[in-house]
């Protein structure tokens, strides 16, 4: 039997099925559609403009050492005119950090960018590691998540740069669809979606070049290009909800390739259907100032695979809901009192929570949040205290006393 | 202080505080009555939402004078699964209840189950299938309910699906050749069960128009709803959802035979139906015990059984389907989080329904123009095909074409 041939030259022998659709490709063809897959996205959605300053966010992983080798190529190739600067986060996590930065500083000399490396230690005075020690285990994602997405604005500031790439693939976009449907966190969802986020009013852009590129195709790339990557996963737990989609995802991918691009495409059309106006009678459930914080849009995801087991975060949830379905009962009836004073207090401290920074807009529950500006470190928050301070002020509550 | 552990008293039924508590209702011990209670409640709550929603507009009646005293029909989707099966019962029980207070019979129901049988088997040769069988112990139980069986095959007929944009049908052939080779030539497991839904759904609402029916009911329970929910974003239908999982007025488009393009109906039957989904606040395990537990002789004589696939293992991912990992997933998630599945359902329903106008031609869900625009352009993806470009949703041609 002849060899089958590349579907697209019909030269060269098929060596690779695509994940994404199961064609059958050589292994330069594979990669010349990758990268030419990854151009029209940038194209299309107007990602750079010519000498725009980007920095790419680094882990050392497979991801972002993919996005900053096509990033490269395409930039020179197509003539972006573009200022690539690798940024990476140092967590402080002993043994996974260390070889990853090793990594990264590689990557740095092999396509001759420079690196900027942030620790968290220099930014919160708290390492992970200092963490995992103080709070244990379970539920230090969602700080690391928090803190790494503020580091990487925070680095780049101190950059001068302001436009942040990062190397989320279609599988995290679509983990996170399925996440916030989970979750039932429609705000999410409609801001998850999109290829950029933060707006004019943020100082820092992000965007997510290879939000429609399949993880295996990236490992399938990565490895074809003999790409120097670090492929050990973060030793701390990952999240139960994202474990949780991600176990779903690669079932439904086995059962339909398509699924992980469909479901993006859901999760984009769907965004558009999420109400302007607040689910307000869900506002006053607190369902929103309710949830474990931190689980933003990917930004958290230290995709683990071995996730499948739902810990903390579920129950959590599960408790939450439960008692909101119990409350329900009683609220009926203040509901129909109305306008009663006890409604009223009861539901003010709420809408200063969620968003205090504008005081106007409480007239109009909005789902999309208010972006303002942190009271403590000024990093822009939808909040009066940023996530991030939130949680170093409980850290920082908690932390022994005794310390040399 | 004692180490001897004290005597087992029996747990009370935190509800009523007054009978043994034997069954487990969302993590509370309750009795029997005090959850087939719950279960009827929470069904009847629907029914009398959907009982205003159909009380004035379509009767002749004006004003705020007494409920008129036209026909009100209702047409059930019967899968004789345990949820519709148990709608069905919870539905009798509500009649017997009205007619016990001296009021009429609140509604007409017919259920309709369509049978799939023909895409397995020829049924040429057989003339009562299985499912025909079991439905008359449905009618010896349920009397004052009509109950009927309609092919699969009726769906080649319908003037609801534009066939124009479907591989065409050999009219020679008898139906269920028709039916299976259609079939055949989808591309995966999962087009197949996502066509056969479809397909089972454009021939419920024909059943309802013809039964002169204002409402479909469906019997999706909270699990149901939420398996829904992932699966058609899975398959990539997204946008149709809140049309899929919500309540409300549907409006129903007739193909004309041969022109592609949608035309409003010429027909008398009525173009609106509402569809309901009474059961939307219940689990399915709680549907389950009800069934099992709750009804005297047990509802579970009459369901035919069938393999339990949520945790059957899995032979070959390529022959499983989107629904059957929902299914399984659920199952799961259900057994230690049922608010969070509650949740899914909820959430979803939230989301608001944008463009009517136009359909696609295989699921009759409207077209997102705007979304299929923005995907060709940030993805290139070349799937533009002749004829039937721009009439098929982004879930049909994923399961028409692959």
């Amino acid at each position: 039997m002849a060899p089958a041939l590349c579907a697209i030259c019909k030269t060269e022998r098929a060596l690779i099925k695509r994940p994404k659709n199961h064609a059958k490709l050589c292994k330069g063809c594979f990669i010349t559609i990758f990268e030419d897959e990854v151009h029209h996205t940038i194209a299309s959605s107007q990602l750079f403009f010519p000498g725009e300053k980007v920095a790419i966010g680094a882990s050392g992983g497979k991801d972002s050492t993919v996005l900053a080798s096509v990033l490269k190529t395409l930039n020179e190739r197509h003539g972006y005119g573009l200022d690539l600067v690798l940024l990476s986060i140092d967590e402080g996590i002993k043994g996974y950090r260390d070889d990853s930065l090793e990594t990264v500083k590689r990557n740095a000399a092999q396509y001759d960018m420079p690196l900027k490396i942030v620790g968290y230690d220099e930014l919160y005075g708290w390492t992970m590691d200092q963490v995992v020690e103080t709070i244990g285990k379970k539920g230090n994602c969602t700080y690391c998540g928090v803190f790494r997405r503020q580091a990487l604005d925070r680095g780049a500031k101190m950059l001068g740069i302001k436009h942040v790439v990062t190397g989320h693939n279609a599988d995290d976009v679509a983990e996170t669809i399925l996440m916030n449907l989970l979750r039932g966190d429609l705000s999410r969802l409609s801001r998850s979606t999109s290829i950029v986020t933060g707006d004019n009013k943020s100082d820092v852009k992000r965007s997510k070049p290879l939000k429609y590129s399949y993880e295996k195709e990236i490992v399938l790339y990565a490895h074809h290009k003999k790409l120097d990557y670090f492929s050990t996963e973060c030793i701390y737990s990952p999240e139960a909800f994202r474990g949780s989609a991600r176990a779903l995802i690669k079932q439904l991918e086995r059962v339909r390739p398509s699924a992980i691009l469909d479901l993006v495409r859901s999760g984009e059309d769907m965004a558009r259907l999420v109400p302007i106006e607040a689910s307000s009678s869900s506002d006053c459930r607190g369902k929103s100032d309710a949830l474990p914080v931190g689980l933003d849009d990917g930004g958290g995801g230290c995709g683990s695979q071995n996730g499948r087991s739902p810990g903390g975060e579920m129950a959590v949830m599960e408790k939450q809901l439960r008692e909101n379905e119990a409350a329900e009962g009683l609220e009926i009836d203040i509901a129909k009192v109305a306008l009663g004073d006890r409604a009223a207090e009861r539901e003010k401290p709420r809408e200063l929570a969620v968003r205090s920074s504008n005081k106007a807009s409480n007239s109009k529950p909005i789902t999309r949040q208010v972006l303002g500006n942190c009271k403590r470190c000024g990093y822009m928050s939808s909040q009066e205290i940023c996530q991030a301070c939130t949680l170093l002020e409980g850290l920082n509550k908690n932390r022994p006393q005794i310390q040399i | 202080m004692a180490s001897e552990t004290p005597p087992v008293a029996p747990r009370r039924c935190t509800k009523c505080r007054v009978q043994e508590a034997t069954l487990d209702s969302r993590s509370q011990a309750v009795c029997g009555d005090c959850f087939a209670k719950h279960v009827s409640t929470k069904c009847i709550k629907q029914i009398a939402t959907l009982g205003k929603e159909t009380r004035s507009p379509l009767g002749p009646s004006t004003g705020t004078g007494p409920p008129p005293t036209a026909r009100r029909g209702y047409l059930l989707g019967l899968s004789l699964g345990v949820s519709s099966t148990v709608l069905v019962d919870l539905l009798n029980d509500n009649v017997d209840f009205q007619l016990s207070r001296g009021r009429a019979a609140p509604f007409d129901l017919v259920a309709v189950h369509v049978d799939a049988s023909p895409l397995t088997t020829n049924t040429q040769q057989t003339t009562t299938t299985a499912a025909e069988e079991t439905l008359e112990s449905y009618r010896a139980r349920y009397p004052r309910f009509t109950f009927l069986c309609i092919p699969l095959t009726s769906a080649l007929t319908l003037p609801t699906i534009d066939w124009s944009t479907l591989p065409a049908l050999d009219k020679t052939q008898p139906a269920d050749v028709q039916l299976q080779s259609l079939f055949a030539a989808l591309p995966s497991t999962t087009a197949r069960a996502d066509m056969q839904r479809i397909l089972t759904r454009h021939v419920l609402i024909a059943a309802a128009r013809a039964h002169d029916c204002s409402t479909l009911l469906l019997g999706h329970s909270t699990t149901a709803l939420a398996e829904l929910t992932l699966a058609e974003a899975a398959k990539g239908r997204g946008f149709a959802l809140p049309w899929q999982i919500n309540d409300g007025a549907y409006a129903v488009v007739d193909y004309p035979p041969s022109s592609p393009s949608p035309s409003p109906s010429t027909s008398t039957t009525p173009t609106t139906i509402l569809i309901h989904h009474p059961l939307r606040d219940l689990l399915r395990k709680e549907l389950a015990t009800y069934a099992s537990h709750l009804t005297t002789p047990p509802l579970t004589d009459l369901i035919p059984p069938t393999a339990d696939l949520s945790n059957a293992p899995v032979v070959s991912h390529k022959d499983l389907t989107i629904e059957e990992v929902m299914l399984r997933y659920f199952a799961d998630v259900e057994e230690n989080y049922p608010s969070v599945v509650a949740n899914v359902a909820r959430t979803t329903g939230k989301l608001v329904r944008i463009g009517a106008e136009a359909r696609c031609g295989v699921c009759s869900m409207p077209l997102d123009e705007q979304g299929d625009e923005r995907w060709r352009g940030e993805l290139g993806d070349p799937v533009l095909r002749e004829g039937v470009a721009g009439r098929l949703c982004y879930g049909c041609e994923r399961s028409t074409r692959g």
